[in-house]
Formats: structure tokens, sequence, C-alpha cells
């Protein structure tokens, strides 16, 4: 049987990449606040910390400010911190998932491993399913301000 | 309530999942599918129906045989939705390498790039 995928496979992501970068500087820019305001997110967002420890059990505010106003607010719980190596949260707004970050020195560059894992296929499937609504939304109002400069500069 | 059917719900459910996963290699008959589930005949069949609603597989009557043929291609829908939620995260460490490299950089008081 080709089936034989582990019983988390239709419900995860895995991401991985080589920064430029070496290892104890990747790990600031993803443990401190005032850094990671400056790449989460997407483009045209800018974000709020209000909390951040960086510890087990440590809580995790963060209010992402959508190009059109509106807030998202990202509560998350982490659940495990190993400085240089990895770290695990749970975020525990809407949708919930536990997203575990590895980081392996490379000499000068940090290899980083993403993986994100939902509670089930159906909650997964339900956040595709928003995002592609919400990436519909996203792609006419980015068609709506080409326009809008499109028109403004005539 | 019923809900608006799509490939989406379809495979929300795991007998449903499956079934397609059973099919998907050869076609079987209703009755070959429903003897490999603890569920009742009347559920399978309810699951198969809606499975050929949302147009992830096709029914034949061979006979007595009712035929359950997978329709892969309209799974690929899903597939794509979900490359695009990951090109979201992607960009996510994109922005996390720009920002980390921009910093090194600043740091050696080399120019950017």
């Amino acid at each position: 049987m080709e089936n034989n995928q582990s019983n988390t496979a239709n419900r995860e992501l895995r991401l991985t990449r080589t920064l430029d970068a070496p290892i104890e500087l990747v790990w600031e820019v993803w443990t401190q606040p005032e850094h990671i305001a400056q790449w989460w997110g997407p483009d045209g967002f800018t974000n709020t910390i209000s909390k951040m420890e960086i510890k087990q059990e440590g809580e995790w505010d963060l209010v992402m400010h959508g190009p059109d106003g509106t807030d998202y607010k990202n509560k998350s719980v982490f659940k495990e911190i190993v400085p240089l190596k990895k770290i695990v949260y749970e975020h525990v707004s809407s949708p919930k998932f536990v997203a575990t970050i590895e980081f392996e020195e490379q000499g000068e560059q940090t290899s980083l491993s993403w993986h994100m894992l939902f509670e089930s296929h159906e909650q997964f499937v339900q956040v595709v399913k928003t995002f592609k609504a919400d990436e519909g939304l996203k792609q006419n109002i980015e068609k709506l301000n080409q326009y809008l400069k499109e028109a403004s500069k005539r | 309530m019923k809900a608006r059917r799509d490939v989406y719900q379809a495979v929300a459910d795991p007998t449903r999942r499956a079934i397609i996963n059973m099919i998907a290699t050869q076609p079987h008959n209703v009755n070959t599918i429903a003897a490999n589930f603890d569920v009742t005949r009347q559920a399978i069949s309810l699951h198969i129906q809606i499975l050929a609603d949302c147009g992830l597989i096709n029914v034949k009557q061979q006979g007595r045989d009712r035929i359950c043929e997978a329709r892969l291609d309209q799974l690929s829908e899903i597939s794509a939705w979900v490359d695009q939620y990951r090109q979201h995260w992607e960009s996510k460490i994109d922005s996390l390498e720009k920002y980390v490299v921009q910093l090194k950089n600043e740091r050696n008081g080399k120019q950017s790039k």
C-alpha cells in the first residue's frame, strides 16, 4: 500500500531554509521582540508584541496590524526552549497548531527547519480553506490598490 | 443544515479519506468497500454519495455491482491551496532571511546589498 504515511502527514507543513547568518544572530532575531516585529507577518503588516517570555510555558502575545487597519491577535505559549537549538510554541488562538523551529549551525550559516502541526486534518483543511478565502480577498485589495495607484497617476 | 458540498468537505471526514485511499489505485464495488469498514453499509453508501457529489469519485453500475473509481484530479485543488498556504509561510522566512542578513551586514560594518 502506498498510504503508509505517518498519521500526521495530512495535517502538517514543514519548511527548511539555510540562512546566511551565524546561529547566534538567527537565534537573537527569533527571540527578541524588537527584532521579531521587523520581520513577522505578511508584507505591509506591522506588529506589536506586548509579551514574549522565552521560557517554558512563557506567553507570547503578538498583534499583527494589517494594511487595512485590521488587527489580528495571536496568542501563543512556548512549550520548549533550547537555546540555539529549538523553539516549540503552541498557537493557542485560532488556528490552533504547534510550531517547532529547529536551528542547526553550519559554519557561518544556519539551517532552519520550521514545522507546523495542526490538531487534525479537518482543522488544517479549514485553515487552508480560510486562507484561500483570505488570499482571494487580499489579492482583490491588492488589485484595487494597484488600480488606484495607476488611476492617480493619470 | 446542509453544507455546500465541495472537495474540502469530502476530505474532511476520516472514513471518506480512507475510501478514497482504498480506491485510489483500483476501482472497487460498494460491497467490497463496505466490508472494509466497521460502520454500517448505509453509512458507507452515504459517504460514497457525498464523494460522488463532490466529484471525487465516479460510481458506475455494472450488472448488479456498483463500481467506485477515484477521480484524483479533483484533489489537486486542495494541494494547490496547501501550496499557497505554504508559500505564505515561506514568505515569512524570506523576510526573516532578508532581515537577518541585513543585520549581519550592519554589524560587520558592511554595506548591505
